[in-house]
């Protein structure tokens, strides 16, 4: 049986950072939702791989992937010696560099149907532009998003309701249920020549939910109603992107998007991300006046750029999917083993679990803590990310830990 | 509704029944209380109303009219009615001309002593005796506020109709108090006391942090990283929770 890792230096770096820091930690990688916080690590201090090891030296094989962002591997050579090049180069010009371009030349070439490139830093930078590109395409000003759709912490993209949103910044946006075409040709009845666009994820992954794949036929039906209604079909997919499919999502699921909104997975880690748009969006996103102090960083662009090459050369998305399905099924094995129901739900290279169990998802919480504490960093919450860089070794070992952290839960009360 | 409205719905449906803690809590107040027999009734027309009532040394509070107070107070608007909870109102007596008296006295000294648990100093907290009363009124209090914005505050509503439907506990280490806030289709209920099976689980290390939480004094995502207050369960209800609860000084002013 392993020892429980201690976090006696997170904690201690925590109360320091909480003196400084609102939140102490802020935004997605605040400890508040790893629920119990006591079995979670709090600082990372290195990482190689599909691990990383935390300040109080305990290894983890990592199923958060940063979030998304790390997709090759932590550390991996290939994107950060074109990174480190490209830095001796220059990063931060008065000019832009040759990278950009041809950056956005491999993009064009990579992401299906998608004829040019704009770069950011995070993925609210570039859904923020497409909800303005597409309001200067249309003139219209109402956005249809999907309830529980995730795509950034501007404003609009959170509801009233929340700190700091007032009633305005969500009054153009129109949230409807995820797979229900018929809602949107409600909208688009009610709202008749008011609706610039249509924004969701290639598949529904909300947190504290199961996550939902299109019905068939979804993403075609809300194509042709877009282009019926001369609404401007945008897809969000920061989170899924390069993970399913090089080619985009939109190309696995077989549509035609106007725009694409890409980052976490686009560089390993380096901070950049991107929209992506066909011709007939080009001159709109031209008029829209958008930049930031560092979206023309040299350094983030040539990691992209090795990304994408690496991600084609090992077929990232095809290693991800065999990993994801192998841990799924040994998941769901080893949790039947001991008398549990374990559900996994969205794709499985960013898979969404739940004990079904215990619908107040207590049980799976504890587990997920009891997973993270012997060295499978596990959230309770949010879906986890499959990498290139897991190996056979961090699947064995990883079903061993979960077999032992079900022994510790036990027979739990919560389980009926 | 407008601010006056939800102000005077969280004045009677929130704020007044802390007389029954009171009463039951606080051996001044329950020494003031010990014989009186008086059921007061506070309406708006077409408005809100509750009645207090007091007997057998209890108080007694509820939502709406009784159907035989023995004082009977009516106020033009929800204005009007605030401006009593602000001590610069007077309302208008409808019924019990010869309890006026006692209006003006005893449940005028009562009310004054809720104020002085309701309005807490630094230095008053350093009382244990105090902190306690002070801290099972202010949870009570924030658990009937989160019940009634929920239903009127537009802020409030507009997250409630996310919630998942379930129990949802906030309990105070080691033993309570605690409270229960029932979500159904977006409205939430209040009781006291805790369900045996929630679905999210809001738990307070001990009276000192419950009330630093609950007056707004940390910050709670940092005191859950440090453990001081522990979350379990559907943590979209907590969250939803924290959401209302902050919209409470909005409109009540510690």
């Amino acid at each position: 049986m392993t020892t429980p890792y201690t976090y006696e230096n997170s904690r201690r770096l925590f109360e320091k950072a909480a003196g400084v820091i609102p939140c102490g930690i802020y935004g997605h990688f605040s400890p508040a939702p790893l629920v119990p916080p006591e079995h979670y690590p709090f600082f990372a201090q290195q990482a190689s791989g599909a691990r990383f090891t935390d300040i109080d030296g305990n290894e983890f094989i990592d199923y958060m992937c940063a979030y998304g962002p790390m997709v090759l591997g932590y550390n991996y050579e290939p994107v950060d010696r074109a990174a480190l090049a490209q830095l001796e180069k220059g990063n931060c010009l008065s000019c832009p560099g040759p990278v950009m371009v041809e950056l956005v030349e491999k993009l064009v070439n990579t992401v299906a149907q998608m004829d040019w490139a704009f770069f950011a830093k995070n993925g609210n930078d570039v859904t923020s532009y497409a909800l303005m590109v597409a309001r200067h395409a249309t003139g219209r000003k109402k956005i249809v998003a999907i309830r529980g759709g995730y795509h950034g912490t501007a404003p609009w993209a959170q509801t009233f309701g929340h700190h700091g949103v007032t009633e305005e910044d969500a009054a153009q946006m129109v949230r409807i249920p995820w797979n229900d075409t018929a809602a949107f040709e409600a909208v688009l009845e009610q709202y008749p020549g008011q609706v610039a666009g249509f924004i969701a994820t290639p598949y529904h992954h909300p947190v504290f939910a199961d996550n939902e794949l299109p019905a068939q036929g979804y993403w075609q039906k809300i194509e042709a109603l877009c282009r019926r209604h001369g609404v401007v079909l945008i897809v969000d997919d920061i989170r899924c992107g390069f993970r399913l499919d090089l080619s985009g999502s939109h190309a696995y699921f077989g549509f035609t998007p106007d725009l694409v909104c890409f980052c976490k997975a686009i560089g390993n880690g380096y901070p950049i991300s991107a929209l992506m748009g066909t011709e007939a969006m080009k001159s709109a996103a031209a008029k829209v006046f958008y930049t930031g102090s560092y979206w023309f960083s040299a350094v983030p662009m040539a990691a992209a750029i090795a990304t994408l090459d690496e991600m084609a050369r090992i077929n990232a998305a095809a290693a991800m999917l065999a990993y994801g399905e192998k841990l799924r099924d040994g998941l769901v094995e080893t949790a039947r083993r001991h008398g549990y129901n374990l559900k996994v739900s969205g794709h499985p290279s960013m898979p969404y679990l739940r004990i079904t169990d215990d619908p107040t998802l207590m049980l799976h919480q504890q587990w997920c803590g009891e997973c993270t504490r012997r060295g499978a960093f596990f959230t309770s919450h949010h879906n986890w990310f499959v990498s290139a860089a897991h190996t056979e070794e961090d699947l064995a070992r990883t079903l061993e830990i979960a077999d032992e952290a079900f022994a510790v839960i036990g027979d739990n009360p919560q389980k009926k | 509704m407008n601010h006056d409205t939800v102000l005077a719905q969280l004045n009677l449906y929130a704020v007044l029944p802390n007389l029954e803690d009171l009463v039951r809590r606080d051996a001044t107040a329950a020494a003031m209380a010990k014989s009186w027999n008086i059921c007061i009734q506070f309406a708006v027309p077409k408005g809100p109303a509750a009645f207090v009532r007091f007997a057998n040394g209890a108080c007694e509070t509820g939502a709406g009219k009784h159907p035989s107070p023995d004082v009977r107070l009516m106020f033009v608007s929800c204005r009007h009615l605030n401006a009593m909870f602000e001590n610069k109102g007077i309302p208008i007596p409808l019924k019990g001309f010869t309890k006026l008296p006692f209006m003006a006295k005893e449940f005028s000294a009562i009310t004054k002593r809720m104020e002085y648990f309701l309005k807490p100093t630094d230095d008053l907290l350093q009382d244990p005796d105090y902190a306690t009363v002070n801290t099972l009124m202010t949870l009570h209090t924030a658990g009937r506020a989160v019940a009634v914005l929920s239903g009127t505050d537009a802020q409030s509503k507009a997250v409630a109709g996310a919630m998942p439907d379930g129990p949802m506990v906030m309990k105070i280490l080691p033993d309570g108090p605690a409270i229960t806030l029932t979500v159904t289709k977006g409205k939430i209920t209040m009781e006291k006391g805790e369900h045996d099976r929630p679905a999210a689980l809001l738990l307070m290390k001990n009276l000192a942090t419950a009330n630093r939480l609950l007056n707004q004094k940390i910050d709670p995502f940092t005191a859950i990283a440090l453990g001081d207050v522990k979350i379990q369960g559907q943590i979209p209800m907590i969250d939803t929770v924290d959401l209302i609860l902050d919209r409470i000084p909005h409109y009540l002013q510690p």
